[in-house]
């Protein structure tokens, strides 16, 4: 029953032409069976073109896709989706306009072959575990958004498939069914143990439901690990933006184990191949700066408060340092206030700064 | 081995199509180029120099004008006031419009002979004898004629493309022309007006191709004038000697004049974009005519007794009598129908000849349009954009040509289909093509890949997907298709009049016999049959589609 997903050095151009950018270039990623793995990235970064590619609607230009050991896609041949075993559900549910909810789910268990009785029961239990007992007989244009999401859940578990693939499912849902779908889909994954391959360009959702996550960006993988990990220690600034607000600060290299930011030494690794004076960049979290009203010089920065949001669950400020460079920092709202216009002090956690090589153009996102 | 299925269908959609189109229309060029002693430009240069086809030409513009000219008259004032303003009776403008448009145009000539042919026209007998104005009377066998029993078939292409324009039109560009302070009617000629321009002339050049392609009624009212028009004067050409390659050249002149007007009207229809750019917008409210809605409502009421009332009744009256003149009602019988449907032997071919032309070139333009569409919007197949192309050609063929093309390709042939219904169909099937196709394309356009992909997913076979997801799903847009071309199938004229043989007789063709040889009190019957049937076949398809909006809303 190990049915590992093995995709290996997977490439896929849609435009053939010499200038044409790859969709996917160069994709390897393994994904245990019965793990939850999210692909992440902003729209145009190939994860919907690899989730194609997994499905077998797109065939690769290079690569392999295997699911327990079995050869599923090389550039030579593509088992078909119908021949995968596989599962999907799609961005608008794409659930049946003309078959009742009984029909969209029975479709799959009558392509094989059930006996009448034993295809009723298993529907009637998958509708049963979706929250759609006595919904049999209507129409999808009779049912919610939701209740379809829940019809194409139904429709692709009800087959057992090995791998479930999950095309932004909860994007055109409102958001607080979106929240409630999000903690079903992570329990159904628990409960049901198929692996699933989860697409969406939203980090939240991406962190709250994966055992790992893959991001991508312009064809290529960035970064794969635990949500923690991608969070916490971003590979690179690209991840680093997208896992959620970043400050991007110029910072020199003071020495090995040394970033010096102003007048602050900060005890991080810069990255490898980086003498001393070399510029960097420094990405912090805007939770993990704090505000004060007076500090030492010797590990606090001067700032003056230029803006002040109040979000309700926290502050934001944007603060300027000295040097003109501005960040954004988010505070408990039971912090000490500050005012538009005030002098603070700034400190910089250095365990959860990660740093980069400098880039042009680099700079906060204030 | 598992793409067999679709590649199969691949192929025989480009079979299909070679043999429906580009076979019948490589013919065509080949037959005006290629004299007895070789390539010859002789026949373009016999049609550029005789005055005969020139004078069929320029006739042919000349009609085609006039239409457009009055159908802009016609159709835009009608569709401003159903869209924009208070009028009342609004849906009995629309229905009027809907009727024009369905109603074969060759019996709305031979009912305005009966009106106002120049001896025997009732009208003009009223006129002349009743009142004792000779000066007054019209002649119907003239270019005026000619216009005035177009007309009612052309305008509602403006008509409906106007209303469609001014229905997307949002209402804040008005609003904001009236909140700068522009008066109501300086804000619809500023502004509303501008807006809607291209799809006023996109549908008078729509009505301008169609008008100068109606075989029927330009024979019907031209033939008695000595008025020739492009396709009289080809029809007349396969009088015993036929001339093929005049035909073909004159042939392909015709079809430059039609594909120049469409041309022009996709340039038109381009510019519309920024129209239907908004699909949320508010309505504005109804335009307070006043007093000014009874000349409004008049003239919608003047268009339906020109347009319908008028030719169906005197087509009623006519079919009811003994001998048709002034004093008709005091011999009224039933006997014209009883002579048309039982004693003429040729009524009942007719009908089953047109019934079964219709459902089969019905049925076959469909099926190969779902495919060709199929394969262009589903598949990643090389060149799928040409097979889209080839079959809209026939947009630029009237009916006439296509026929001269069949004919000349299917004689060439080794196989002898001249005079067998079988060409008559490969030419229905080819005309309709592009409405099948469109009707396919606007049908698969609609449905989201993904509801296939997520079939394949589970387990289903490219058939059983075709079978249980796409088929179902397009089944309303292709049968609407369907009905489309199944009403001018039954009532075809234009490329039947050149390919029937007295087994292989349509009923249109039937009707223009008959009218041919005098019999005015019968064919009025026989017309009206005809109406009938056609009436018949719209109520059904309402009513079979009427049972199929469960799920028309969703997706």
């Amino acid at each position: 029953m190990k049915s590992d997903l093995v995709i290996e050095k997977l490439s896929k151009t849609y435009d053939r032409t010499p200038t044409g950018d790859a969709a996917v270039s160069n994709l390897s990623l393994a994904i245990a069976s019965g793990e939850f793995v999210t692909l992440l990235g902003p729209s145009g970064c190939g994860k919907t073109t690899t989730l194609r590619l997994i499905a077998g609607y797109l065939a690769p230009d290079s690569g392999t896709i295997a699911v327990g050991g079995r050869l599923m896609s090389s550039a030579r041949g593509v088992v078909p989706p119908e021949d995968r075993g596989m599962g999907m559900v799609f961005q608008n549910y794409a659930v049946w306009p003309h078959k009742t909810v009984f029909e969209n789910v029975v479709f799959g268990l009558k392509l094989r072959k059930l006996t009448r009785a034993e295809a009723r029961r298993r529907v009637e239990q998958a509708l049963a575990a979706m929250n759609l007992s006595g919904l049999e007989h209507r129409y999808p244009n009779e049912l919610s958004g939701g209740q379809q999401q829940r019809v194409a859940l139904a429709r692709s578990l009800v087959v057992e498939p090995s791998v479930l693939l999950l095309d932004e499912p909860l994007s055109n849902l409102d958001a607080k069914l979106r929240e409630r779908m999000r903690s079903e889909l992570k329990q159904l994954q628990r409960r049901t143990g198929i692996t699933f391959v989860y697409v969406t360009h939203d980090q939240s959702e991406a962190l709250a439901l994966s055992d790992r996550v893959a991001v991508l960006d312009r064809g290529r993988l960035q970064q794969y690990g635990t949500p923690r990990e991608v969070y916490t220690r971003p590979a690179n600034r690209v991840v680093a933006d997208f896992m959620g607000l970043v400050n991007l600060i110029p910072a020199r290299v003071a020495g090995a184990g040394t970033v010096q930011l102003g007048g602050l030494s900060l005890a991080i690794a810069p990255p490898d191949g980086t003498a001393a004076g070399a510029l960097v960049d420094l990405a912090v979290r805007p939770e993990c700066i704090r505000l004060t009203m007076d500090g030492p010089a010797s590990s606090t920065l001067a700032a003056r408060v230029e803006d002040r949001s109040y979000l309700g669950n926290l502050n934001e400020y944007v603060v300027a340092l000295a040097d003109g460079v501005r960040l954004r920092v988010q505070a408990a709202p039971d912090a000490p206030d500050f005012a538009v216009g005030s002098e603070v002090r700034l400190s910089i956690d250095a365990r959860q700064c990660n740093v980069f090589p400098h880039t042009a153009g680099g700079g906060s996102p204030a | 081995m598992r793409w067999r299925l679709e590649t199969v269908v691949t192929a025989l959609a480009i079979v299909a199509l070679a043999v429906l189109i580009a076979l019948p229309v490589a013919s065509l060029l080949w037959g005006s180029v290629a004299g007895p002693n070789g390539l010859t430009i002789g026949f373009y240069t016999r049609v550029f120099a005789r005055r005969l086809y020139l004078n069929a030409v320029l006739n042919s513009l000349i009609l085609g004008a006039w239409t457009g000219l009055f159908s802009i008259v016609i159709g835009v004032p009608l569709a401003w006031a159903v869209a924009r303003t208070d009028m009342p009776a609004k849906a009995f403008v629309r229905l009027t419009a809907t009727l024009a448009y369905l109603s074969p145009p060759f019996l709305v000539a031979i009912a305005y002979v009966n009106l106002f042919g120049p001896h025997a026209g009732v009208i003009n007998e009223f006129i002349r004898d009743t009142l004792g104005v000779p000066a007054l009377t019209f002649d119907i066998f003239s270019m005026a004629g000619l216009v005035l029993v177009t007309v009612p078939h052309t305008f509602p292409f403006v008509y409906m493309l106007t209303s469609a324009a001014l229905d997307s039109v949002d209402a804040s560009f008005e609003e904001s022309a009236q909140i700068l302070g522009a008066g109501r009617m300086r804000t619809v000629l500023a502004v509303t007006f501008p807006l809607v321009a291209p799809a006023i002339l996109s549908g008078a050049l729509i009505g301008f191709v169609n008008a100068i392609a109606l075989f029927g009624s330009q024979a019907v009212i031209g033939l008695p004038a000595r008025l020739f028009t492009l396709p009289t004067r080809i029809y007349a050409l396969f009088d015993y000697p036929p001339e093929y390659g005049l035909a073909s050249a004159l042939s392909l002149v015709f079809v430059a004049t039609t594909v120049a007007a469409l041309y022009l009207q996709r340039a038109f229809l381009a510019r519309r974009s920024y129209v239907t750019l908004s699909g949320k917008g508010t309505r504005p409210g109804a335009m307070k005519l006043g007093a000014w809605r009874w000349p409004l409502l008049g003239f919608a009421g003047l268009t339906f007794v020109f347009a319908i009332a008028l030719p169906y009744g005197s087509l009623l009256a006519v079919s009811l009598s003994k001998s048709w003149g002034l004093a008709f009602w005091r011999n009224l019988t039933l006997a014209n129908y009883g002579f048309v449907l039982f004693r003429y032997d040729v009524t009942q071919r007719a009908v089953l000849n047109s019934l079964l032309l219709a459902t089969l070139a019905a049925s076959g333009a469909v099926v190969l349009g779902a495919a060709i569409g199929w394969i262009e919007l589903r598949t990643p197949t090389r060149g799928r954009r040409l097979l889209d192309y080839v079959a809209l050609v026939p947009l630029g063929l009237p009916g006439i040509v296509m026929a001269v093309a069949i004919l000349q390709f299917w004689l060439r042939m080794p196989v002898r289909l001249y005079g067998t219904l079988l060409i008559l169909l490969l030419a229905y099937c080819a005309r309709y093509l592009p409405l099948g196709v469109r009707a396919a394309n606007s049908a698969l356009r609609q449905i989201d890949p993904a509801l296939e992909e997520s079939a394949r997913i589970l387990g289903a076979s490219w058939g059983t997907t075709m079978r249980e997801i796409t088929l179902p799903l397009m089944r309303t847009g292709l049968f609407a298709g369907w009905i489309l071309i199944f009403v001018p199938a039954i009532q075809e004229l234009s490329a039947s009049i050149l390919l029937y043989s007295p087994d292989t007789v349509t009923l249109a063709v039937a009707v223009y016999n008959l009218y041919e040889n005098g019999y005015t009190e019968p064919v009025a019957a026989l017309a009206l049959i005809n109406v009938a049937i056609i009436a018949a076949a719209i109520a059904v398809a309402r009513w079979v589609a009427g049972g199929e909006s469960h799920f028309a809303s969703v997706t």
